[in-house]
């Protein structure tokens, strides 16, 4: 709780159950009754508005995704999406792909868990996140254990491991893809992407 | 045959890149006339319609004076510029006491108000606040300039608060808006004071900017949208609507200072006013008495809600 909003308290001397209006003050208590009465029908709906970036190119450029619906129960759904005009990079515009984004959101074919197509097996296999992580460490171990490069044609000791690439998200802030480079680039990879464009 | 770009010069210049003012000080006779006509459009012979013909009587002799006054005196450069080095709102409402100027200004106001068509209350309250001595007003226009209303006495605070808004809106117009600079969470960089709400704008290079709207001064001020007007945080920020309406009106909660303050869009709808449409939106705020969320805004003319 700040200054500005304690020395707000607007009106002195109401006590709780004092239904003092200034519209009532001014004489006009039978229409604001009549109002209130009125008013029985109408209730509230919410909505929610998110600042997220943009997940196609290395831009990243800010977008307001619009959801209606109560975002605590998870029943919000993304109803419409919009350049953020405050975001310093694209300042409210969105190129043509970035201002279909909802469709990006909606898309039927829009991957939300991970998922594997086995050597010789011709469909994708739903695998749990733990799963996937263990198998792509593994993956990644025995194939720099047989294909790194250590030292190159003149015996110079290096730190090569060209066999495997890596991308990042668009996504990323300075510092994240500054401890991509380092996290990668340190296990030998020479192929990535720490910022990439898809 | 090479490609030829439809535009002459540089392509990334299509479009527009928005770059709203930190602020923007007020036009007394446009911003009163505008509040006005706007008060007239809501008004009606139902609900609280004939409140707001009221205002809209307020608003219009408000109007009125701001033409017929001689233009205001800026404040004295060297306050202006100590003001604008420290961070501190160059007009100082906590500093300010009625003057002879201010004296003169509410009883030319009030005069005209005499006319007005008023219910009884109304009518007492004029009377009362006319027979007032200086150190009555004195004490009235602290309050106010603190955010403070005594139950008993809100129609005369009323009548006060529409002096000091014309001698305020008059003041800040006479400000260098490009050097203003914010001054604190949920103030006014002109004035300091607490904001009536806030508009997303349709302005050419700032258009779905927001803006807070001063509730004393008019001054608009730049506030990142999907943030608190009052406490600044983003954190828990949501909004709420009447339900089934054109999602013009909207009251921004913070779950990190309780309050709400109202949005008003007007890419949606431009005539909307920042100060006649937080009273005409009073339903709004009838339905928000039944959540969590206090007002966080400040309207002389709504208050008790």
């Amino acid at each position: 709780m700040n200054m500005e909003i304690s020395r707000r308290s607007f009106l002195k001397g109401a006590g709780a159950g004092v239904a003092a209006t200034t519209i009532g003050a001014f004489g006009f208590g039978e229409a604001e009754a009549a109002f209130v009465e009125g008013l029985r029908p109408y209730k509230l709906a919410g909505t929610t508005e998110t600042r997220n970036t943009c997940p196609y190119c290395s831009v990243a450029c800010g977008v307001i995704i619009y959801s209606k619906g109560d975002i605590t129960q998870g029943t919000a759904e993304a109803v419409h999406l919009e350049g953020d005009v405050d975001h310093p990079t694209n300042r409210g515009t969105l190129c043509p792909k970035g201002a279909a984004l909802l469709d990006f959101i909606k898309s039927e074919t829009r991957l939300t868990k991970p998922k594997v197509r086995r050597p010789g097996s011709n469909k994708f296999e739903e695998i749990s996140w733990e799963q996937a992580l263990d198998e792509i460490a593994r993956h990644m171990k025995e194939d720099r254990d047989a294909n790194l490069i250590e030292r190159n044609m003149d015996g110079v000791p290096v730190n090569r491991w060209t066999s495997t690439g890596f991308l990042a998200a668009s996504a990323t802030t300075n510092e994240t893809a500054w401890l991509t480079y380092k996290v990668v680039r340190s296990t030998g990879m020479v192929a990535f992407d720490n910022q990439a464009r898809v | 045959m090479p490609r030829r770009i439809p535009v002459q010069g540089d392509v990334t210049q299509i479009g527009e890149v928005r770059t709203p003012p930190i602020a923007r000080v007020p036009d007394p006779v446009r911003l009163f006339e505008r509040r006005a006509k706007r008060f007239e459009v809501l008004s009606g012979p139902d609900g609280i319609g004939p409140y707001l013909g009221f205002l809209a009587g307020i608003a219009r002799a408000q109007h009125e004076l701001a033409q017929e006054l001689p233009e205001p005196e800026a404040p004295a450069e060297a306050s202006l510029d100590r003001a604008l080095e420290y961070g501190m709102p160059p007009l100082d409402r906590n500093a300010f006491t009625p003057d002879e100027e201010f004296l003169s200004l509410s009883e030319k106001l009030f005069g005209k108000l005499e006319t007005l068509q008023k219910p009884k209350a109304a009518k007492a309250a004029l009377e009362s606040v006319r027979k007032a001595t200086q150190a009555e007003l004195t004490a009235i226009v602290t309050d106010l300039m603190a955010d403070s209303v005594p139950v008993e006495r809100m129609a005369e605070y009323g009548y006060v608060a529409a002096a000091l808004q014309l001698r305020f809106v008059r003041l800040a117009s006479t400000l260098p808006e490009r050097e203003l600079k914010p001054v604190g969470d949920g103030a006014c960089p002109a004035c300091g004071g607490p904001p009536v709400s806030s508009l997303i704008v349709n302005w050419p290079h700032a258009s779905g900017s927001r803006f807070c709207s001063c509730a004393l001064c008019g001054t608009l001020w730049h506030h990142v949208r999907i943030k608190c007007a009052i406490c600044s945080s983003t954190k828990g920020i949501r909004y709420q609507e009447i339900e089934d309406g054109p999602g013009t009106i909207k009251a921004e909660t913070c779950d990190e200072c309780g309050c709400y303050v109202k949005i008003f869009n007007q890419q949606k709808d431009v005539s909307l006013d920042p100060f006649a449409d937080d009273v005409g939106s009073l339903g709004l705020d009838l339905l928000m008495k039944e959540t969590k969320f206090r007002r966080g805004s400040f309207n002389p003319f709504l208050l008790g809600y």
